[in-house]
């Protein structure tokens, strides 16, 4: 009885090793090859079934002393077949590399293209920093032309600052030359003055020397 | 714009110029209308060239100038005068440059007479900067310059004097003057480095004197270094700083790959002028002409 098991047991574990190695290989195949591949897997899928229905038979004919460590084997087994069945109907519908590689055109060396990476990426930093050394020898132009501007304020707030001064000596003597010519005018005043009064007066003194000549007569 | 027509009439103004001034030099003429006649004189002479310049015959200008200038001599308007003078350096500048300068001398020394420094030395420089390109005399140019920053030292515009000694300085030193130009370049250098307008610019002073240290010998520019570091703590962050103990390294390794591996770096990053080119080839060539004598 319990050899029986044993080649069930045995008949299992080869069926659901082609299993396996089957449903791997499903999603990297295509069209024709896959549907053939999925029947194949479909029939061992039911011969597995059917193996387990006789395994339970056997387990139930067993005395019951005997029964339970069988029972736990036929458990896991269960078990086992049940993921098998989700995997294969995940690999039905899984994408594979293959498909992507296909897709995109890239070769089955990876290494290829982690090598264009890398040189785009250096190519990318020496730009980077191209423009940077750019920038700086920009940064080191302003403060030059910055420094030229600063020394040209500089002598504009001294000549700035001496105009200013001259500019309060010219008033000074503004001031003074209006003062002088002032005090010009009151003098041209006075001599004008003077000259009128010296005038009247030699007037006055002719006409009384004529007039006491005239009385004298 | 008929300028020979222009051209014409200002010789017709200068002869009648000429006539009225000899006129005038007779005693009648002198007693009875001779200074208005003299002055009229001027004033057509300064037309006369005024039509010149328009008809951009400089030389007859500049003559016609210089005699109004004559004039006023004798009238005794120094402030015209030198006005003058000035009018007619101007006009020979483009012409005649001894000419010019003769002139720019004559108005200069006006000038110094009546006490008007500043004036005098922004002439000052006109004539050296003559000099420097019509005439290529660099020692009257020295010269001149040097004058010219006096004169603005005693007017306390120092921002104009340290031009002025900054212009000495490269000449200087491109003559092999360098003590000269070092002293000066230092003397700038720690004048500019206390006013916050000018200390951005003291570095490149520091520099450029390290540079003349480094010609003549190569210890003194390592303590002139290191005595400029103390004196003016930014100029040891400055690039130029950098470059200089780069270069004083190399000088010592006699390394010329080391050095020019440096000049280049620097000249990448800002382009080194002219006169620092001259300057660095000559230390450059030091090492080598050690490098050979080792040899």
């Amino acid at each position: 009885m319990s050899s029986n098991f044993e080649a069930y047991e045995q008949d299992f574990g080869t069926l659901t090793a082609e299993i396996t190695n089957k449903i791997g290989r499903i999603p990297k195949l295509g069209g024709e090859e896959k549907t053939q591949l999925v029947l194949n897997v479909d029939k061992q899928l039911e011969e597995v079934r059917e193996l387990m229905e006789q395994m339970d038979l056997e387990v139930r004919e067993l005395p019951i002393q005997s029964r339970g460590m069988y029972q736990s084997r036929l458990k896991s087994y269960k078990g086992e077949m049940e993921k098998l069945e989700k995997d294969f109907k995940r690999s039905r519908i899984a994408y594979s590399d293959e498909v992507r590689n296909e897709l995109l055109g890239e070769d089955a060396g990876s290494s290829e293209s982690q090598r264009a990476h890398l040189l785009d990426n250096t190519e990318k930093l020496e730009r980077s920093s191209r423009r940077l050394e750019a920038g700086y020898q920009i940064a080191v132009e302003t403060e030059q032309v910055g420094q030229e501007i600063l020394a040209n304020l500089h002598t504009d707030r001294e000549k700035i600052q001496r105009s200013r001064d001259r500019l309060r000596e010219t008033d000074a003597n503004l001031g003074k030359s209006s003062r002088i010519l002032t005090g010009m005018l009151r003098r041209i005043i006075q001599n004008r003055v003077l000259v009128f009064v010296l005038g009247a007066i030699i007037l006055i003194t002719i006409i009384l020397a004529i007039y006491f000549n005239v009385r004298g007569r | 714009m008929d300028n020979s027509g222009k051209e014409k009439e200002a010789i017709q103004l200068m002869a009648d110029a000429d006539k009225k001034v000899k006129t005038s030099g007779s005693f009648l003429g002198g007693m009875f209308g001779g200074p208005h006649k003299v002055e009229e004189a001027c004033e057509m002479y300064c037309r006369a060239a005024n039509m010149f310049k328009m008809a951009k015959n400089w030389n007859a200008a500049g003559n016609a100038f210089c005699q109004a200038a004559r004039i006023h001599m004798q009238l005794q308007n120094k402030h015209d005068s030198a006005t003058s003078f000035i009018d007619a350096g101007n006009a020979f500048k483009k012409a005649d440059p001894n000419e010019a300068i003769k002139c720019l001398n004559a108005a200069v020394d006006i000038y110094t007479d009546m006490g008007r420094f500043t004036i005098a030395a922004k002439h000052h420089i006109t004539i050296a900067e003559i000099y420097e390109s019509e005439l290529v005399d660099i020692e009257k140019a020295i010269a001149h310059y040097e004058q010219a920053a006096d004169y603005y030292k005693g007017e306390e515009s120092n921002s104009s004097a340290n031009k002025c000694l900054l212009k000495v300085g490269a000449y200087a030193a491109q003559l092999e003057q360098y003590a000269k130009a070092i002293e000066i370049y230092e003397q700038v250098g720690s004048s500019t480095m206390d006013n916050p307008l000018l200390k951005y610019s003291a570095k490149e002073y520091f520099f450029k004197a390290s540079l003349c240290h480094f010609i003549v010998d190569e210890l003194n520019a390592k303590l002139a270094v290191e005595k400029y570091e103390e004196m003016f703590p930014a100029f040891s962050d400055s690039r130029e700083c950098k470059l200089l103990k780069k270069l004083l390294d190399a000088h010592e390794e006699q390394n010329c790959e080391a050095f020019t591996e440096a000049i280049k770096e620097f000249d990448s990053i800002s382009r080194l002028d002219q006169w620092q080119t001259t300057m660095l080839l000559r230390i450059k060539k030091t090492i080598q002409g050690d490098e050979g004598d080792l040899k």
